[in-house]
């Protein structure tokens, strides 16, 4: 039932539906504020405050540029570890100053984590912020079980394996939360699975803890790294099959426009009946593509599967790119999606 | 008034320098002008390189900011510095110096200096001009003073030659490649950079290294090596083609400017295992900024010939004195040996076309201003990098000049793109690596040989590699005592 539940492709009524990966371009006064942050130069108040009106400009160019799924930015999120590592009761942040607000805190965790049922992260607060910014359909994402522990000092487990499953029964008990609070479209994203591709089948295990019970349309999102910008790593998304087959996720949103498209063939190879998010945007790079472009590697996508499995969406998060730039990414997204679905609806 | 001595540990030991004696002449010369002495600032400094572009005493105006909401309007002087070079002191009546430049500076011409150009940024100043012609026509001024550019380094030689840091790097090297063979992760291709390769001894030990270390490991990454030898002298280039002739298989070589590798190199965006530069960096344009009573300045130049020695070049060269910067902006854009051809009737030959490059350069001074700067974010260090990265070195460290080193900026934030996530940029050159260096010490310019050296702002570089996901750490270079040298290592951080 689990497996059905987090697999339902409703209610992606839409073709082609366009979406983000998560984060939205973080502007540089934005990051000198949050440094002062951790300065001391000004109260978590004001950056409350700060982090409140970013995020309704965020989710207000997602709109104007004609996005159907639109996402909070992640703009509260200093990166994508330490706003989950930092609220998950046991892991102790060692060191909670930092000299620049993008660095990594250094986490550790001494004892087993308490796996309880009830939520400690506190993202049904950030959720429903956006909830009442917005009337458009909302993705929240987070970073998942295997990622996170990628950045932990591990001194509670003999087996880190367990210690995944530990974080990822907290993050099922926060989505369980979520869900309640009224997301419904949830994603998980691993941008450090791709450096560790023999431990795929523990990273999909853990998933399907996370997505355990939870009534949403999963995604699951899996890059070669964003970090300052750059990949952390290369390969070929070879190594997320078959196990990412038993992933009780819809959507499987991957990284193509910078890489190529090569990979799409494992979607021949494999049968994947569900979604596949299709990266048309290359996040690493300031040069706007063109909707022609954006709709041409769509076209390649719909060599492989069919429209309905399509959800059109940039390679990973906007974060590093300047606002003006992912402003016109985006529209050059939607156009090329908009150009496909007339397409399709004319033939 | 406020004064700054900055060579303090010139003012303790045997040889200690009598400041009182420096100074006092030129309190007294002060105190006899009308300046209104609150808006005053002296500044002292020990000026090391023997040729550079200082007087013993330099006055610079501190202007004051345009009204933020009016037509933009020629700004005005608010303040004044008075620089004193402390090393000097001694050789000049510093009272009759400064009452003379006090005096002069404010009649029309009153400096009596031939300039070669109006205010303007340091980086694109005219000396930058004669920096880039030595490096075109090395081997004619290599000709001239009968010595290789090589033998006006520190000790005569490149410590790009080093054995043993070569060995260190290149076995460091081996060990990744074979991690990354493990996984299946290693390229097909394994590429190698060297920016600044000058006549290509580097290259040469390097490759000639490599091959005996692949051969003791036995795992033939040679045969996939490729080492890409990079410069702005076509002239060295062509030498270093011929000194690495046994491995030509495995080499390519490019012109080009090393601010911008990119242009080039683009290709291999995220493939380069290692990035060599030796002693690049502290030859690429620069200006300084200068935090003053809180506020931020810019220091524009004007290279000029003090007037004596103007007239004196334009005699020796039988120009006529009107005639004297044109000829010279003929040398900057023609080179010596096209000037023969333009104006043969000074110059019948190269080596007296040279002879004039020589006395210009060696006469060349540059007058400063300290301009204010609107905002940190508006002001460009280099090509995607604004000023904003300068405030934390200038918030943390209160009143305080420093070089910005844009030119090594902007090379390196266009070279960090090129390594593999597992790739190095390696460095050898004259890095400040802590701040307070700014305060005790003069970093430049200064004349080397045809070219001019700056000290490189370590602590910019490396804030800046920071925030572009890199650890840049420095260490003294280790493979030879009695050197500045320091080496830079830039590697992807998390």
């Amino acid at each position: 039932m689990t497996g059905a539940i987090a697999r339902s492709r409703e209610p992606a009524t839409l073709l082609l539906p366009t979406t983000v990966v998560g984060s939205y371009s973080v502007p540089e006064w934005l990051e000198r504020l949050k440094t002062d942050f951790y300065l001391h130069r000004i109260s978590p108040a004001h950056l409350d405050e700060i982090h409140d009106v970013a995020i309704k400009a965020a989710i207000k160019d997602q709109e104007q540029a004609g996005i159907d799924v639109v996402s909070d930015g992640e703009l509260r999120r200093d990166n994508d570890i330490d706003y989950l590592l930092a609220r998950i009761p046991g892991v102790s942040i060692t060191e909670a100053t930092k000299s620049y607000y993008y660095d990594y805190f250094e986490a550790e965790v001494r004892e087993p984590l308490s796996t309880g049922e009830t939520s400690a992260l506190g993202l049904v607060k950030d959720f429903l912020f956006t909830h009442g910014q917005t009337d458009s359909p909302i993705k929240f994402s987070f970073t998942g079980p295997f990622s996170l522990s990628r950045r932990i000092h591990n001194s509670a487990y003999d087996d880190r394996a367990d210690l995944i499953r530990s974080l990822a029964h907290a993050l099922n008990a926060e989505a369980r939360e979520l869900v309640a609070a009224g997301a419904t479209r949830l994603q998980i994203d691993e941008p450090f699975l791709a450096g560790y591709p023999g431990e795929v089948g523990l990273a999909i295990e853990a998933i399907n803890i996370v997505t355990k019970d939870v009534r949403a349309d999963w995604a699951l999102h899996v890059c070669y790294g964003n970090r300052y910008a750059r990949p952390s790593w290369e390969g070929h998304y070879d190594f997320l099959f078959p196990a990412v087959l038993d992933a009780d996720v819809g959507t499987l949103v991957l990284e193509f426009a910078r890489k190529g498209y090569g990979d799409l063939s494992l979607f021949k190879r494999y049968p994947w009946d569900r979604r596949l998010g299709l990266g048309v945007i290359d996040v690493k790079s300031e040069e706007v593509e063109t909707a022609d472009l954006v709709a041409s590697r769509i076209r390649k996508a719909l060599d492989v599967l069919s429209p309905d499995q399509l959800v059109v969406n940039p390679d990973c998060g906007l974060r590093h790119l300047p606002a003006y730039v992912a402003r016109a990414k985006l529209k050059a997204m939607v156009a090329g999606a908009a150009a496909v679905r007339e397409e399709l609806s004319s033939s | 008034m406020f004064v700054e001595v900055r060579p303090t540990k010139k003012l303790r030991g045997a040889k200690a320098l009598n400041l009182t004696a420096c100074l006092s002449p030129i309190l007294d010369a002060l105190t006899e002008d009308s300046l209104d002495l609150s808006r005053l600032r002296l500044v002292c400094d020990w000026v090391q390189y023997k040729n550079n572009f200082r007087d013993v005493v330099d006055v610079r105006p501190i202007l004051s900011p345009p009204p933020r909401n009016g037509q933009p309007v020629e700004p005005v002087e608010d303040k004044l510095e008075i620089a004193i070079d402390l090393r000097r002191c001694a050789d000049a009546d510093l009272a009759d110096v400064v009452r003379d430049l006090l005096a002069r500076r404010v009649e029309p011409n009153g400096l009596e200096r031939v300039y070669l150009e109006n205010w303007t940024k340091a980086t694109t100043s005219r000396i930058w001009d004669f920096n880039s012609l030595y490096w075109r026509y090395l081997g004619v001024w290599e000709k001239a003073t009968g010595r290789l550019y090589e033998q006006a380094l520190p000790g005569g030689e490149s410590d790009a030659r080093n054995i043993a840091g070569v060995h260190e790097l290149i076995n460091e090297m081996l060990t990744v490649w074979d991690d990354l063979a493990a996984r299946n992760a290693l390229p097909d291709q394994l590429y190698v950079i060297e920016l600044g390769v000058g006549n290509g001894n580097q290259a040469k030990t390097w490759l000639d290294e490599f091959v005996k270390l692949d051969a003791e490991h036995g795992t033939e990454y040679y045969r996939r090596l490729h080492y890409m030898m990079c410069d702005y002298s076509e002239h060295v280039l062509a030498l270093a083609r011929e000194n690495v002739a046994d491995h030509a298989a495995h080499v390519s070589s490019f012109a080009l400017d090393a601010t911008t590798p990119m242009t080039a190199l683009g290709f291999l965006r995220y493939k380069v295992f290692l990035v060599y530069i030796s002693n690049v960096y502290d030859n690429l344009p620069t200006e300084d900024v200068a935090q003053i009573n809180g506020h931020t300045y810019r220091a524009e130049i004007r290279a000029y010939l003090p007037k004596a020695e103007a007239v004196r070049i334009a005699a020796e060269f039988g120009i006529e004195s009107p005639q004297l910067v044109g000829a010279i902006d003929k040398l900057l854009s023609l080179g010596p040996e096209l000037l023969v051809d333009a104006l043969s009737a000074y110059f019948p030959d190269a080596a007296r076309a040279a002879a004039f490059w020589m006395a210009t350069w060696d006469a060349l001074k540059l007058e400063e201003r300290y301009v204010p700067m609107t905002g940190l974010d508006l002001y460009e260090i280099a090509p995607g990098v604004n000023g904003e990265m300068l405030r934390p070195l200038l918030e943390r460290h209160g009143d305080v000049r420093m070089q910005v080193s844009n030119g090594a900026i902007a090379s390196f934030v266009d070279t960090l793109p090129l390594l593999h996530p597992y790739g190095r940029l390696q460095c050898h050159d004259i890095f400040v690596t802590d701040p307070h260096q700014y305060r005790t010490g003069f970093l430049g310019p200064g004349k080397y040989d045809g070219s001019i050296v700056n000290w490189v702002n370590g602590p910019l570089l490396q804030h800046i590699g920071r925030r572009k996901g890199f650890d840049v750490s420095f260490a003294p270079f280790a493979h030879r005592t009695g050197t500045n040298i320091v080496t830079l290592t830039a590697q992807v951080r998390d």
